[in-house]
């Protein structure tokens, strides 16, 4: 039983750095048995959040109660973390080097081993086990490394970026990995740049932007929030400009049109319409994706602090 | 302390495996043998030559056909004049010659040709001689006592503490001064690896992992003590090989039971130098987490570790006045108390207030350098690549 429904709840964490604001006032909670996912530009203050959470560095302000109360060496062995800047100690073989991470998450040298080859084993690198780690491919190295977080089985797992340099397949393998670990009751909080996996993994999402949270909560009923402002439209002609439009890219055959904030997607039909040797062979509303959401939002805040 | 005994571990196996501490542990030792014993190798050519003529210019000696020293005998002739002397040489009936100057007892030097060089024991072969030359009428017995006119008995007029002369009085004074040279070599060899092997931790970026397990402080610490643990298994497989390398030497010609261990130096020595080492090695990491890569955190490592070794430049001042100001400061300086209380352990009794202060203040500093450097280490377990500035630095002490 857990004692509390969230696995980690953040209330108005703050942290300065000399001038600058890395992180205002950001709250938000994470749940037990979720995907959650943590978006932001780069340098938007992800990153910071994430190792005030962890206790790494000490925020300004704020509180952190994580697994049911205030970080503490017994809490510190229910967290799985992968952080960006990631490495492995490169002269010591993958095997070693996973049992000793093991065991500074309290598990036994024997239920360490026993749990590195099962892991290994279904991440397909068991075969590299005795090879030294500088001796590893970059998704090799990947994959030990999410080995390395996960081997424990935490609580809560927080991984930054966890599918950069892994090919398709074993995107798909960690992505499978990750699904058993929230199945298991896990809380997870993915901090990544790739949209797609975002709409696919998450349920509820954060986004930071220049320390600030912009956008927060269920990702269907931001969604839903943002429906009005994207079309696809399908054209015989090259449109250029089009009045009314953020941003737009071809897809499938069509266009992708992001709408600026304020404007009616009759009113982007109608600029269509009007433009010479242009002709609307298929016009519709779409719901947008996360990306175009990201866009629009970030835009708006960085014409916010033009303005400013 | 189950995750700072296991980092002390990982870092121990993770040293002693690599090249760099085979290399020093193994190699070093061999070279440094080989380069002693070339010299000594060479030296000892001389000893094959036996036969002597003399040209006794001076008429002041008494014939002497032949000496015996240790297994060997060495036969002497008188030879005239120079020119025969050379003569015979030449011929190879004699394996050199000494020309005694008319003035030899003015203290003119005595010449010896030879094609090789006499070599140190030749020299006493020589002396031996020329003793028995100018004092033909004194039994052999009494020219063995003016070889060596006295055995010595040291008593201590405090404590009554008797060491007789020979192995045992050389180990009495000694202990401290090796005991020293130890020390210092462990600080020079072991801190410039701790510093490099924290440079290395931040360069592999694994820190980021591992701080989310463990105390910032139990991972300084672990580091620290696993760098220790090869250091001593450095200085331990280093004094186990020069022990046996000089009881192989001295074998047969020194009576071990004569030998008396001195328990007080041992003590004292133990007592300073293991928060000593502590104290260095506490720096060195600290000079690991300020540094940005590993060749800076060496460099600010040998500067610590020139600090600790000061006291073996300063042979002079110890011998001549081993109770000057300047060594009892130096004895109550966390960083040099250990060489130069053992250095003056050697040529002077050191007043108890005096060790006992230097104690104290040794823990005291090493308490305060493990908060400074957890301190610092939070704030530098970040910075990939990139030295601390002072101003840094000095926020992070101000600031948890």
């Amino acid at each position: 039983m857990k004692p509390s429904e969230f696995a980690l709840r953040v209330e108005n964490l703050s942290k300065t750095y000399a001038s600058v604001e890395a992180v205002k006032n950001v709250s938000f909670d994470v749940q037990y048995g979720e995907i959650f996912g943590l978006l932001g530009p780069n340098g938007a203050g992800k990153t910071t959040t994430i190792r005030m959470v962890l206790d790494i560095i000490k925020p300004d302000s704020g509180n952190v109660m994580i697994l049911g109360g205030t970080m503490s060496e017994k809490a510190k062995e229910r967290i799985g973390y992968l952080p960006e800047e990631r490495g492995l100690y490169e002269d010591m073989t993958l095997l070693d080097t996973l049992v000793f991470l093991g065991q500074l998450k309290g598990l036994s040298r024997n239920e360490a081993r026993q749990r590195v080859e099962k892991y290994l084993r279904e991440v397909e690198l068991w075969e590299a086990h005795e090879r030294k780690i500088e001796e590893l491919s970059r998704g090799m190295n990947q994959k030990a490394q999410f080995v390395a977080a996960t081997l424990h089985e935490p609580d809560l797992i927080i991984i930054d970026e966890p599918f950069s340099g892994l090919d398709p397949v074993n995107t798909r393998l960690v992505k499978q990995f990750l699904y058993r670990m929230r199945d298991r009751g896990a809380a997870i909080i993915m901090s990544t740049h790739q949209m797609h996996q975002v709409e696919e993994m998450c349920q509820r999402i954060l986004l930071i932007d220049h320390g600030e949270s912009v956008l927060y909560g269920d990702l269907e009923k931001i969604r839903q929030r943002f429906t009005s402002n994207a079309v696809q439209v399908e054209l015989a002609g090259e449109p250029g400009q089009v009045e009314g439009v953020e941003s737009l890219k071809l897809e499938n055959g069509g266009y992708h049109m992001l709408l600026k904030e304020g404007v009616r997607p009759e009113q982007v039909l109608k600029a269509l319409v009007n433009l010479p040797d242009i002709t609307v062979k298929r016009f519709e509303q779409v719901e947008p994706s996360l990306e175009d959401i990201f866009v629009q939002v970030v835009s708006r805040q960085q014409a916010q602090g033009e303005v400013v | 302390m189950r995750k700072m005994w296991l980092i002390a571990v990982t870092t121990y196996k993770q040293q002693i495996r690599s090249g760099t501490f085979l290399f020093l542990t193994f190699g070093l030792p061999v070279l440094m043998v080989i380069a002693g014993a070339v010299p000594i190798l060479a030296a000892s050519r001389g000893t094959d030559l036996d036969s002597f003529g003399y040209v006794d210019q001076s008429g002041k000696l008494s014939p002497v056909g032949q000496i015996s020293m240790e297994d060997h005998t060495y036969h002497f002739q008188s030879i005239p004049d120079e020119t025969s002397a050379k003569a015979a040489f030449r011929q190879g009936d004699i394996d050199g010659y000494l020309v005694i100057p008319t003035d030899y007892l003015q203290g003119e030097p005595v010449s010896y040709f030879a094609n090789d060089n006499p070599g140190e024991g030749l020299d006493m072969v020589f002396e031996d001689f020329l003793r028995r030359a100018l004092l033909p009428q004194l039994s052999s017995q009494t020219l063995q006592r003016l070889n060596d006119p006295a055995k010595l008995t040291y008593v201590a007029s405090q404590s009554g503490e008797r060491v007789a002369e020979g192995p045992a009085l050389i180990i009495h004074f000694a202990l401290p001064a090796v005991l020293a040279v130890l020390f210092g070599l462990a600080v020079m060899f072991g801190i410039g690896q701790l510093g490099a092997a924290v440079v290395k931790e931040k360069d592999q970026r694994a820190m980021e992992i591992v701080i989310t397990s463990l105390r910032p402080g139990e991972l300084v610490a672990g580091k620290i003590l696993g760098m220790t643990l090869v250091s001593l298994t450095q200085l331990g497989i280093w004094m186990v090989g020069g022990g046996i390398a000089v009881a192989l030497a001295v074998s047969g010609s020194v009576d071990l039971s004569t030998l008396t261990i001195p328990w007080a130096t041992l003590f004292w020595a133990v007592l300073l130098t293991v928060p000593g080492y502590f104290l260095f090695a506490t720096l060195a990491a600290g000079a690991g987490i300020i540094a940005g890569e590993s060749q800076q955190a060496q460099q600010l490592a040998g500067m610590l570790g020139f600090v600790g070794l000061l006291p073996l430049w300063m042979a002079g001042v110890l011998l001549e006045a081993p109770n000057s100001p300047i060594l009892v400061a130096m004895t109550l300086f966390p960083l040099t108390a250990p060489t130069v209380i053992l250095f003056r352990m050697t040529f002077t009794a050191i007043p108890v207030w005096q060790l006992l202060a230097s104690f104290f203040l040794l823990v005291a500093s090493l308490l305060v350098a493990v908060w400074a450097v957890t301190r610092i280490f939070r704030a530098a377990m970040l910075m990939y690549g990139k030295a601390m500035r002072p101003n840094e630095i000095w926020k992070a002490l101000l600031k948890a």
